[in-house]
């Protein structure tokens, strides 16, 4: 992860003192990640209402369950921004809303079959997870950081890379196993 | 379908990533919730992929998400509670988002096995309530169709905190969780089945606590974080 270990360190004191109820102590984490939250959740809907509603949701998550966290769930960064990731899919879904900002994105895509992604998306991560996405073809690794990033179903996906349905599946699928095979080395 | 090691492997990644929707997401939560090897296979791509949240652009949300979280969890402190914020904090979306049950990280799932008693035409539902940090049970449970009582004794449970209670729900295979009731503090809790509720337990043999206002919920549906979540054994 970017962020440095004594940073996790912070936000890990954070998180118990939130888990006994410390309102300080909530604000203050409140402080520290919600701007990467919101981009997350911004990146994902597209939407600022519905990433507004997202944080607020993960938030309210967060202060009910910070007793819930254990190190087997990740770095304390990567758990509360999964709580927000799911937040944000669920509401998406629930809305059953398309990205809006993100067709232009999508054309390019399309376009540029062979072209890389967005670099962001590309250099995302660390070393290891880029390392191992590297390791992917093109597609595989198009599909699953559109996934990711963009909440993209199937049915979007298959039209974002001009490929049927059960290719792009294969894809997810089978770009998944190999990133797995490649995390576990 | 059956929880194969390479279905569970390929199902996780699916749904941590987003792409596993609709039916098939329900159902791999369930299988979330039976079992700590789906769940630990969810969290290794929790963190993996969490790795790519980290690096996106920040923005910070305008004020009024920090005024909206504030409101939603201290209605009586704020200055003004709008009949939204009311409604927002009812947790509507709550139970839906078994994602976070998934996080019952503090739970593991016992059986207790329990003297059978002589043979006769009695099918019984036996389990425990447990909690990762607490080595006695909270709450045994056990559950007779003869006599058609479902019982939930104390063990280590200690009351809820000041101005909530414990409810208890049957959460059935498909659909709305049924409630049994507010579990009253001390002394052993036991609620006869209807028809209806034996149908759901006998089905899906899972139960789930919840938080909730003293008297239990006001809508009829949790509106609290489910704290636990256990499944029974037949004997």
């Amino acid at each position: 992860m970017v962020t440095s270990n004594s940073e996790q360190d912070d936000l890990m004191g954070l998180l118990i003192a939130v888990s006994r109820e410390d309102r300080l102590a909530f604000q203050r984490l409140y402080e520290k990640i919600s701007g990467r939250m919101f981009g997350l959740c911004l990146k994902l809907a597209s939407q600022r209402d519905l990433a507004e509603e997202a944080v607020q949701d993960a938030f309210v998550q967060i202060w009910h369950h910070a007793g819930e966290y254990h190190s087997e769930r990740g770095a304390p960064l990567s758990w509360m921004l999964t709580i927000a990731r799911y937040r944000t899919l669920d509401l998406m879904r629930n809305r059953k809303s398309r990205p809006t900002s993100g067709d232009a994105h999508l054309e390019r895509v399309a376009d540029e079959r062979d072209g890389p992604l967005d670099e962001s998306l590309r250099v995302a991560g660390t070393a290891e997870l880029r390392g191992c996405l590297d390791e992917l073809s093109e597609t595989q690794r198009d599909s699953i950081l559109l996934s990711y990033y963009r909440g993209f179903t199937h049915d979007e996906l298959s039209e974002a890379l001009s490929s049927p349905i059960g290719t792009v599946k294969s894809w997810i699928r089978r770009g998944l196993m190999a990133l797995k095979r490649c995390l576990e080395r | 379908m059956k929880k194969t090691p390479e279905r569970i492997e390929a199902l996780a990644a699916e749904y941590v990533l987003g792409s596993l929707h609709g039916a098939a997401r329900r159902r791999f939560e369930r299988w979330m919730m039976e079992s700590v090897r789906v769940r630990q296979e969810v969290w290794f791509w929790e963190e993996k992929l969490g790795h790519l949240g980290a690096r996106i652009e920040e923005e910070q949300p305008p004020a009024s998400v920090w005024a909206g979280i504030e409101r939603r969890l201290w209605p009586q402190t704020g200055n003004a509670v709008s009949a939204e914020a009311a409604n927002d904090a009812s947790g509507r979306w709550f139970w839906p988002g078994w994602s976070m049950l998934a996080t019952a990280a503090a739970l593991v799932l016992a059986v207790i096995l329990v003297q059978q008693p002589e043979p006769e035409m009695d099918d019984r539902l036996s389990g425990a309530i447990v909690q990762a940090d607490v080595s006695d049970p909270l709450w045994l449970v056990s559950e007779s169709s003869l006599d058609r009582q479902l019982k939930l004794r104390p063990v280590a449970a200690t009351a809820a905190q000041q101005g909530k209670d414990y409810e208890l729900w049957i959460v059935p295979a498909d659909g709305q969780p049924l409630s049994l009731g507010v579990i009253p503090v001390g002394g052993t809790y036991q609620v006869t089945l209807d028809d209806e509720a034996r149908a759901l337990l006998s089905n899906s043999r899972t139960l789930a606590i919840s938080l909730e206002p003293v008297g239990g919920s006001p809508t009829g549906q949790p509106t609290g974080p489910i704290l636990h979540v256990a499944k029974l054994y037949e004997l």
